[in-house]
């Protein structure tokens, strides 16, 4: 038994990654009923935002671009933790902007749509910084590994899952304990109503959006240096946010988190018996669910079902 | 869906012209500066896209993982040329019904869904079959793929043909996109073809009107993924060879936007129009540019908000409008597909 717990503490920490991963879209497919194909070129997005931001070349004039590598790397980490996501959130503005026309209509041209704005993405990032691997550079305190019982860990990974129990705990706290949440929820549940109250729901959309915008940023930069930075690491990355929203049914925060520890632990346990295709445990524990549970762990009807 | 006389009809003017166009293509493809193998792929697609339709436009079921059903039967066309006999027909057949299973096992799941859920569980199906064929590496290569895949003779009985050269192969699979070509018209024309598209329409008052929604559903699924599959294994022996990459999200997505470019929602030939317009822009802008899929992307987008019926909508709308303009003010339209 002792043997697994490397792996099931493996599968916990790539649980709550992937969880961040699934939380923006998630917000987006569960209160606007809008499945947005582009979250993980946004995911990657952020990350290659940060690179810029942290990197040794970052985008500015160069007498200004070597003050800022003076800068301790801690603090240009942390500036670009919070500052990636807020320029990625402008794109999300953009794209907000298009998917109005979508609303409304058969959900087919929200998820087209996305698609294409995914295409353009990941073509951009190609173009802008090549197809090669990067590596995004962390703080020496956050790297290295330590010993714990006999077995060598690495640091980042759980500095990343803490991350990412923050932002989920958040995201919880907004859409829970805040009227913003409310509304938000009163808007997914019957918009008519909502506008009737007075809620200025086109507005409450976008935000709605950005949020689930700089969240796949946020989780692009936490994740980027375990996975690493290449222009397809969105596609790797979106893939399993969808198949935790159907797993965990979608509209149901807490039905998209523990499918993310599931598909986490399934993952990493599978991995110590066979490492080669420990990733297809997922989908097998998709398929094992919804034969039993059509909707997912947690799902209600969904107006998207019509 | 009206009944216009040429729905009933097993070979239309449209599909002859079609024939004709696309049987003088080896002549005059070299001198527009095209290569010919792109008449190859795009007759194969286009049998892809057709069968894709089937769901899509016909019977209103957006599948985002289609790309595994034509990677089954490329893979399968191979397995049945190394492993059972090499014979074209038997590998063709080896295709169709490998396709055929892997519907059906995907169909079991998820022919009760429908919307976006539908679409978010074949994604999920999608990359199980793509998972699988990267790395089952005994079976299909992994990776690397499946090499060596030979362009089998065509035996006719008393005749052989050899299509190892392009312009062969090229008429070889143009005569089988003719077949595919009135089978699925007379599918999707056919009293089960109108029952898909009132399932597309409204499943609640098809269901209601007596039909058994999910087993017409299943059944789709089957056939478009058995003519999916077929044109995977087209595609298998055009290459040479069967690569996992074909089934992956973005070639599956791909496909999707090949079919509504083109118009695939409201015209049968929609999907084929948009198969020659994306692979000859692939061609032409990727020639000009390394940023083709920037353009395209862009195009895409502009498309699905300003004009989501595709081209062959829009042709049809200015057809329309040019109508009522020249003749007597017309009713407006309700014809929604037509050939």
């Amino acid at each position: 038994m002792f043997d697994l717990l490397p792996h099931l503490l493996n599968g916990l920490v790539l649980g709550l990654l992937l969880a961040l991963i699934a939380l923006g879209f998630m917000l987006i497919v569960g209160l606007m009923e809008q499945i947005n194909l582009a979250h993980g070129s946004l995911f990657a997005l952020g990350a290659y935002l940060a690179l810029a931001l942290t990197g040794p070349k970052p985008p500015l004039p160069a007498d200004l671009a070597a003050l800022w590598l003076q800068v301790p790397i801690g603090w240009r980490y942390g500036i670009a933790l919070i500052v990636a996501p807020c320029l990625a959130g402008i794109v999300g503005i953009a794209v907000e902007f298009c998917m109005r026309r979508t609303y409304g209509k058969d959900p087919l041209y929200g998820l087209l749509l996305t698609f294409g704005v995914a295409l353009v993405l990941e073509e951009i990032l190609r173009l802008t910084w090549g197809t090669r691997d990067h590596v995004l550079p962390i703080p020496q305190s956050m790297s290295g590994g330590f010993i714990f019982a006999d077995l060598i860990w690495s640091t980042y990974r759980f500095y990343a899952a803490g991350m990412a129990a923050i932002a989920i705990g958040l995201v919880w706290l907004l859409i829970e304990k805040t009227p913003y949440g409310a509304m938000i929820k009163a808007g997914a549940h019957d918009s008519e109503m909502v506008r009737a109250l007075g809620v200025n729901l086109s507005k409450l959309r976008l935000g709605v959006f950005v949020l689930g915008t700089m969240l796949a940023a946020f989780a692009g930069i936490v994740v980027a240096p375990i996975w690493g930075i290449r222009p397809h690491m969105g596609v790797d990355a979106v893939v399993p946010a969808f198949l935790i929203i159907v797993l965990g049914g979608i509209g149901s925060f807490w039905g998209a988190v523990i499918a993310s520890l599931l598909v986490g632990l399934a993952v990493g346990v599978s991995g110590a018996y066979a490492s080669e295709w420990s990733l297809l445990s997922m989908y097998l524990l998709l398929v094992a669910v919804i034969s039993f549970r059509a909707r997912g762990l947690f799902g209600k009807k969904s107006v998207l079902e019509v | 869906m009206t009944g216009t006389s040429s729905d009933a009809r097993l070979i239309t003017p449209t599909m002859l012209g079609t024939w004709l166009v696309l049987a003088t293509v080896p002549l005059w493809i070299s001198a527009v500066g095209l290569y010919p193998y792109i008449g190859v792929e795009i007759v194969i697609w286009s049998i892809y896209a057709l069968a894709f339709n089937l769901l899509l436009g016909t019977s209103g079921l957006p599948s985002f993982g289609h790309g595994a059903f034509f990677g089954v039967g490329a893979y399968a066309f191979g397995l049945t040329q190394f492993n059972i006999a090499a014979n074209i027909w038997v590998s063709l057949a080896g295709a169709l019904l490998a396709g055929a299973f892997a519907g059906l096992l995907v169909g079991l799941f998820i022919a009760h869904r429908r919307g976006i859920y539908f679409a978010l569980m074949t994604i999920a199906f999608g990359q199980i079959f793509w998972t699988i064929s990267v790395k089952w590496h005994s079976v299909t290569g992994g990776e690397d793929g499946l090499l060596n895949i030979a362009r089998l003779p065509v035996n006719l009985g008393v005749v052989s043909f050899d299509i190892t050269d392009n312009d062969a192969l090229y008429y070889f699979v143009l005569a089988v996109f003719a077949v595919v070509v009135v089978l699925l018209w007379r599918l999707v024309n056919s009293p089960y073809g109108r029952i898909l598209s009132a399932i597309r329409q409204s499943e609640v008052r098809t269901a209601h009107l007596g039909y058994n929604v999910w087993l017409y559903k299943l059944s789709v699924i089957v056939l478009s993924a058995a003519f999916s599959g077929f044109a995977g294994g087209l595609f298998a022996m055009a290459q040479r060879s069967a690569f996992p990459d074909v089934m992956n999200l973005a070639q599956s997505g791909l496909i999707v936007m090949m079919t509504l470019v083109g118009g695939g929602l409201v015209s049968f030939w929609g999907p084929v129009i948009g198969v020659i317009v994306f692979l000859i822009a692939r061609d032409v802008i990727g020639a000009a540019t390394n940023a083709w899929m920037l353009y395209f992307g862009t195009m895409f987008v502009l498309l699905v908000l300003f004009r989501p019926e595709g081209i062959a909508g829009t042709a049809k709308l200015i057809a329309e409008r040019w109508r009522s303009r020249s003749a007597t003010p017309a009713v407006l339209s309700s014809e929604t597909r037509s050939g």
